[in-house]
């Protein structure tokens, strides 16, 4: 029960299930059980970018001429953008990484989160370059009611789990009596439901709350606004992809009941609660669109679109993962914004200022005898 | 080669079909993946990585068999598959929700 950081269990991670097994003492890769896991880490490895490759100098130009509510806009979908990259880059760490049991699915999570932590950092590259002092604007996220509102939804499964996690490492399963005099229940059995719902709510926050996001920086790149700022978005977009993938993955594995049986009776018994969490952050992210748009809308994008692409991004995540869609909308209101999202539709031109689609530490080692055939001396 | 759509195993140029009906043949020379010749013949599909690891374009099949140039990290179940980054192999029925 109690976490250590190298188990002298001589155990088979082969046999282990995802989570809840025994900690992960050797890091090896020659063998995985879920071999998806590790190509997560290789394409996320060679994603990899950096904020500063990409010039945002045109931005703040571009801000300065924004209208008042248009900068509103602009300025609170980044703040929203930073909180959910703030959780992310730690959350993933500090609340399964205690539960975890295989190297591959470990090794993700730690990728997972850092590639999180860049775009954290990018923000700061964003913001710096177009308001004078970047504190206005930070300082505001913990100020800002319609902020805290979606942080409290996001935040509260990971810190539930974080708090089960310590009880069951603490006490061990039944009943507890604490020194406040309050008695606990401990249960695993009630620590894999809490994952259970972590999971499918990052599923949500990945899928649809990020996308919801992408679609207004991308709103101004097609006016021609912003770009160095869609440019950036567009490489985040890219890693998100695979993060929302990485979740899909893990509630499916969870659900088949191949990895952990117990698991697979959550995922039953949970299929409302599934559907709900989805429901309410749509509904949530619908609000959103209300609040980015109360003193007007901008070219391309209005309240009632955005509102409309989120419950179409809804149903195609939650069929994703084998829940029923929950609205009518089956077309995308804004179907520009795949350009935006397809990695292949990047135009590389050599004096571009970063190349999103170059692979770094791609490299092809299988070089057979055939293929230099063409050569002579 | 023949059009028959009947004649299904070694057809160069599969049948792709849809909700049952005999939509477009699939043809490598033209389209590198089943999700251009897709777009090309207007069948309506979402996408949005087109590399095979966002999942979006996941279509489910009754039969036929799909070749992928990449292996996709998205997830995808038995009988689905993703345009984006296979091509068909033989005739293939597709099922649009």
């Amino acid at each position: 029960m109690k976490y250590t950081t190298f188990s002298r269990e001589q155990n088979d991670a082969l046999k282990e299930p995802m989570f809840f097994g025994n900690p992960v003492n050797v890091s090896r890769y020659d063998q995985q059980k879920y071999p998806i896991f590790e190509q997560l880490i290789e394409k996320q490895l060679s994603f990899f970018w950096r904020p500063e490759e990409v010039d945002v100098s045109k931005d703040r130009i571009d801000y300065q001429s924004l209208p008042a509510h248009e900068q509103h806009i602009f300025i609170s979908n980044l703040k929203y953008q930073t909180l959910l990259d703030s959780i992310q880059g730690r959350s993933p760490n500090v609340a399964l990484l205690p539960l975890v049991s295989i190297p591959e699915l470990e090794t993700w999570i730690e990728t997972w989160a850092f590639s999180e932590t860049i775009h954290s950092r990018s923000y700061t590259h964003i913001i710096r370059n177009i308001v004078k002092d970047p504190s206005e604007i930070f300082d505001d996220i913990v100020l800002n009611e319609e902020i805290l509102k979606r942080a409290e939804d996001i935040s509260g499964y990971y810190d539930e789990l974080i708090d089960a996690t310590r009880q069951y490492q603490e006490f061990g399963e039944g009943e507890h009596t604490l020194p406040s005099g309050e008695t606990i229940t401990v249960s695993l059995r009630a620590l894999k439901r809490k994952l259970y719902m972590c999971v499918m709510s990052v599923n949500v926050l990945e899928a649809i709350r990020f996308y919801v996001s992408f679609a207004c920086s991308f709103a101004f790149a097609e006016r021609e606004l912003m770009e160095g700022n869609a440019k950036i978005i567009r490489l985040i977009a890219r890693d998100e992809a695979l993060h929302l993938t990485s979740t899909q993955h893990m509630i499916n594995i969870m659900a088949s009941g191949e990895d952990d049986p117990e698991m697979a009776e959550i995922a039953i018994e949970c299929h409302q609660d599934a559907i709900e969490v989805f429901r309410f952050a749509a509904e949530q992210e619908k609000a959103w669109a209300s609040y980015l748009f109360k003193d007007g809308s901008m070219i391309g994008l209005n309240e009632a679109i955005l509102s409309q692409y989120v419950e179409y991004i809804t149903n195609v995540r939650m069929q994703a993962i084998g829940l029923p869609k929950i609205f009518e909308t089956s077309e995308n209101p804004i179907p520009w914004i795949n350009t935006w999202l397809a990695s292949d539709s990047v135009q590389v031109a050599p004096q571009e200022v970063e190349v999103s689609s170059y692979l770094v530490g791609q490299i092809d080692n299988s070089v057979d005898v055939d293929d230099l055939s063409d050569f002579s001396l | 080669m023949t059009d028959n759509p009947n004649d299904k195993p070694s057809t160069k140029r599969p049948w792709v079909f849809i909700q049952g009906q005999q939509a477009f043949q699939f043809d490598a020379q033209q389209h590198d993946s089943l999700l251009e010749a897709m777009e090309a013949h207007k069948v309506p599909v979402h996408f949005e990585c087109r590399s095979g690891y966002c999942g979006a374009c996941r279509t489910t099949t009754l039969d036929g068999d799909v070749n992928y140039q990449h292996q996709p990290i998205a997830f995808i179940r038995k009988g689905e598959i993703l345009p984006c980054c296979c091509q068909p192999t033989t005739d293939i029925t597709l099922v649009q929700d």
